[in-house]
């Protein structure tokens, strides 16, 4: 039980710190919002002082307050489950932004982890159990795909699927042109998957090599220990060596790693999303971080770090149940 | 905002990677024949060409997710369309050209003599698009309610029905854009009731009055559209019926969000999108479809910022206007243009008058054009003139220490950061060590309204109307700046910290007046000082290109009949186009 609490009082903490950091870190970016704003506007022409007016009382005094009195500000209105007002897209509240983007984040990135992490898995068993065939060539070409620069993959899609030939969608997750905003018909849902395959597609590519790379070395490891020769010897069938003994054990450290990937889906992806004109958490963090929008920022990396911390946590947890040894440190 | 579209995108390095080959056949398009430039009558604001069902896309530079925002009063979020296709000015102003302004919800414009009295007399029989009559009361309360009241306005009377007469303390011919041509009417019965709104500021803390308002239902404005739906991707709006120039022939409108200009481009190429302004490095892949129109209407001066004055805290060596002369010979403009600005743009004049629009105020004896090409020997002269000597490693310097200076550009605006490469070699070649380093957006914004600069790479904003004196008076005068250290405030453009009672005198003298020749006069005083200290050393004339479809629509501002500035985000005159374009009929 001790090992539970010792777990829990170490994410405590490390919430509160990554909380106040995430108060800090905007604060001390240069330059403030209402210069970033003020430049921008001027590139669409002349800027009035009544313009420049509303802009001042958009954005509030900051000046007012010190640090400390912003910071228990910040942490009331925290526990209140509000983060504040975003300038970019005044006046939708930080929530609402975020509750509107995380469901397409969560939907399109979290299909294409789990879809990459499977693929990966399945084809490094496979390769491991058939090392030093012609199996092995699946790595390199696998890899390769994996270094390619991710915004490239993403813009070649593109360019030949749906410029060239025109099979799919440019951009948006559903067809930007037809519907007036999200509603319940198969017409939708269709254009909904349609739009999402390019997008996935290019995550899928991206990252199915790692998990591939990862899962077959330590199927080749795996494969050598005693109790797999132990197995052969008692004439078990090699279908059930595959899954029970090999794959089950190799798969361990992968799932660790899965975890971590399925808290960073929140985070969504950013060049995926900036390139498809996707909807998501990443483009919000990013048009956050370039117009020095606080709350926005706040409210993304927020989210972020709950949602990894909490998968770092049942990760945790699940090992400690499916693998005593981690449990304790007199082993 | 469309400045940060087209250039804060670090994917249109990666544009470059791709080859977008277009496989349609090059025939340039057929343009339908456009009616010739307006008389300024009433009828000016009339549809052309067939009504059509076909809805016209709209690309204005939104980014999504987009946040159903019409209200004016709101700078940082406010929707294209509202600005000129809801809320109309009393006239629109023509950027790119010489000529008197297109009457819109205002037919004439009069000044008294010394410049303290305007007279405007309204069109009548405009209606709001919920109904109730437009009237000079409405005019009255845009310029007068809290949020909008300029200082300088003295008062707004409405004298009679259709007039209205703004009175001020001092001449302010000056402010005649502002008034006439940049503030939007908005409807008094519905504006007056949202005075107390009370929203949150982004602190949290309460925050009360029009700015709070998103007006994001229904709005209740005269120009030719209104708004039908909102989403986060998109917005769509439907023609107005009882528009005052006669409802608009295009049924309905979608502007639609995009995040990179590579996917504008793609959308562009694969014929989805009917009207976007943005920059494309080769816009032959996009015309030679034949379904658009294409034109490139350069406005804005891309210069250096130099911190030149040492009395009001600047620090460097660029504060020796030898120095900045030195650089100013040593740039070689053609290369910079064909290299950096992939050559769209146009030739800058050093005494920032729009070249083709301003010409009559370039006084005599000054250079209308800046030079093409570098002159390292005459930049060399300058600075041995001054007592520069030149070291082992090539570099001029006084004292032993050679010249260094910090040439700072945002990073991933591409364009501006090409251009510091090549005006860091063009400067090595004079013997001036120009170091180019990028710095963030935030930091850059900092920089320069805080003067802690040595060299920038930036923008002017060209003036809206043919008159270089807006950019005289806030980019090069005493009043429009503070000392290093100190923030610029409202309205204050002159990031140099220039300051010459000449110019800041012979400034105040054109303000004063609306005589051409006694402007003049003052003009070519103003032009004289920025010519001989640089004070900004003047690169290009930054390209605007908008790409409409010809095929579909007719009636777009074009180089044949330029009635107005053509990009799909200019505010107020997208209103403007968009009463009148039309279907083709094909």
């Amino acid at each position: 039980m001790t090992f539970y609490l010792r777990r829990l009082a170490f994410y405590a903490i490390t919430l509160w710190a990554a909380i106040s950091l995430n108060f800090l870190i905007p604060r001390m970016l240069p330059g403030d919002p209402f210069t970033i704003l003020l430049a921008k506007l001027q590139r669409s022409g002349g800027v009035t002082p009544s313009v420049e007016n509303s802009i001042r009382l958009l954005l509030g005094a900051v000046e007012d307050q010190t640090l400390w009195e912003q910071y228990v500000h910040y942490w009331g209105n925290l526990v209140r489950g509000d983060l504040g007002v975003s300038v970019t897209q005044f006046p939708t509240p930080v929530t609402e932004l975020i509750a509107g983007a995380l469901p397409w984040t969560i939907g399109l990135v979290g299909t294409a982890t789990v879809i990459s992490f499977v693929l990966g898995i399945g084809l490094g068993a496979f390769a491991g159990w058939k090392r030093g065939t012609w199996v092995d060539s699946l790595i390199p070409s696998t890899t390769m795909m994996q270094s390619l620069p991710y915004f490239w993959v993403a813009l070649l899609l593109i360019f030949v699927f749906s410029v060239t030939l025109g099979w799919f969608p440019i951009i948006g997750a559903y067809d930007v042109f037809e519907f007036n905003g999200p509603e319940w018909s198969w017409a939708f849902v269709g254009s909904v998957l349609y739009h999402a395959f390019l997008p996935a597609l290019t995550i899928v590519i991206s990252s199915v090599g790692g998990w591939l790379l990862g899962m077959r070395n330590m199927m080749v490891a795996t494969l050598s220990e005693d109790y797999i020769t132990t197995a052969e010897a008692k004439g078990l069938r090699p279908r059930r060596i595959f899954m029970t003994y090999a794959t089950r054990n190799a798969a361990m450290p992968s799932l660790a790693g899965f975890g971590v990937s399925l808290g960073f889906v929140v985070a969504g992806s950013l060049v995926m999303e900036q390139v498809f004109t996707y909807p998501g958490v990443g483009k919000l963090m990013i048009q956050a971080v370039r117009n020095n929008d606080y709350a926005l920022m706040q409210g993304v990396f927020l989210v972020i770090t709950v949602a990894v911390l909490a998968a770092l946590f049942i990760m945790d947890l699940i090992y400690g149940f499916i693998d005593p040894r981690t449990r304790s440190n007199n082993g | 905002m469309i400045r940060g579209k087209i250039r804060g995108r670090w994917l249109t390095a990666a544009a470059a990677l791709t080859s977008v080959t277009l496989l349609a056949a090059g025939c340039s398009g057929a343009s339908e024949g456009n009616e010739g430039p307006e008389d300024g009558g009433g009828s000016s604001a009339s549809a052309e060409g067939a009504a059509t069902e076909r809805e016209l896309v709209i690309w204005a530079g939104s980014q999504t997710p987009i946040t159903a925002n019409f209200n004016p009063y709101n700078p940082a979020s406010v929707l294209h369309l509202a600005n000129g296709g809801i809320y109309e000015p009393l006239f629109v102003y023509n950027k790119i050209a010489d000529e008197p302004p297109t009457p819109m919800l205002g037919l004439e414009s009069e000044w008294n003599a010394d410049g303290t009295e305007l007279t405007v007399t309204l069109r009548e029989g405009v209606q709001w698009n919920d109904g109730e009559p437009f009237t000079a009361d409405d005019v009255v309360y845009s310029f007068t309610n809290d949020t909008a009241k300029p200082p300088y306005l003295e008062d707004a009377v409405a004298s009679d029905d259709a007039t209205v007469v703004f009175s001020f303390d001092d001449p302010q011919f000056t402010n005649e854009f502002a008034i006439l041509g940049s503030t939007l009417i908005v409807p008094e019965h519905v504006f007056a009731e949202h005075e107390k709104d009370k929203g949150e500021d982004v602190d949290g803390n309460a925050l009360s009055g029009l700015v709070a308002w998103p007006n994001a239902e229904a709005p209740v404005g005269t120009g030719p559209y209104m708004v039908d739906t909102t989403s986060d991707a998109a917005y769509t709006a439907k023609a107005n019926p009882t528009y005052w120039g006669g409802e608009p022939k295009v049924a309905s409108l979608r502007y639609i969000g995009i995040d990179s200009n590579q996917s504008a481009e793609d959308l562009l190429t694969t014929g989805q999108i009917d009207w976007a302004t943005m920059f494309v490095p080769q816009p032959d892949r996009i015309t030679s479809s034949g379904v658009y129109g294409y034109w490139n209407t350069p406005k804005d001066p891309t210069v250096l910022y130099t911190c030149a004055n040492a009395d009001r805290g600047c620090e460097g060596e660029q504060t020796d206007v030898a120095v900045r002369q030195a650089l100013n010979l040593a740039v070689d403009r053609g290369a910079i243009d064909e290299k950096a600005f992939v050559g769209l743009a146009e030739t800058v004049s050093p005494t920032y008058a729009l070249l083709g629009r301003d010409d009559k105020w370039i006084a005599e004896g000054m250079p209308a054009e800046a030079a093409q090409t570098a002159d390292a020997a005459a930049a060399a002269s300058v600075l041995e003139d001054a007592g520069y000597t030149k070291d082992a490693d090539g570099f001029y310097g006084k004292d032993g220490a050679a010249i260094e200076l910090t040439l700072a550009s945002p990073d991933g605006w591409t364009d501006y950061n090409n251009a510091a490469k090549l005006i860091e070699e063009q400067a090595r070649e004079a013997g001036l060590k120009v170091v180019a380093t990028t710095i963030s957006e935030a930091e850059y914004g900092d920089q320069r309204f805080s003067g802690k600069f040595e060299l920038l790479v930036g923008g002017v904003v060209g003036t809206s109307i043919a008159d270089p004196y807006q950019i005289y008076r806030d980019w090069f005068t005493g009043d429009f700046t503070q000392d290093v250290g100190t923030q610029l405030g409202s309205g204050e453009w002159n990031f140099s910290r220039y300051d010459d009672p000449e110019v800041n005198e012979a400034v105040a003298k054109a303000g004063q007046t609306n005589d051409e020749a006694v402007k003049k006069e003052a003009y070519a005083v103003v032009q004289e000082h920025l010519v001989e200290d640089v004070p900004f050393i003047p690169l290009v004339v930054n390209a605007t290109q908008t790409f409409y479809n010809t095929k579909d629509y007719a009636g777009w501002p074009t180089e044949e009949n330029p009635y107005a500035f053509p990009p799909a985000w200019e505010n107020p005159s997208s209103g403007l186009v968009l009463g009148k374009v039309g279907g083709t009929g094909q």
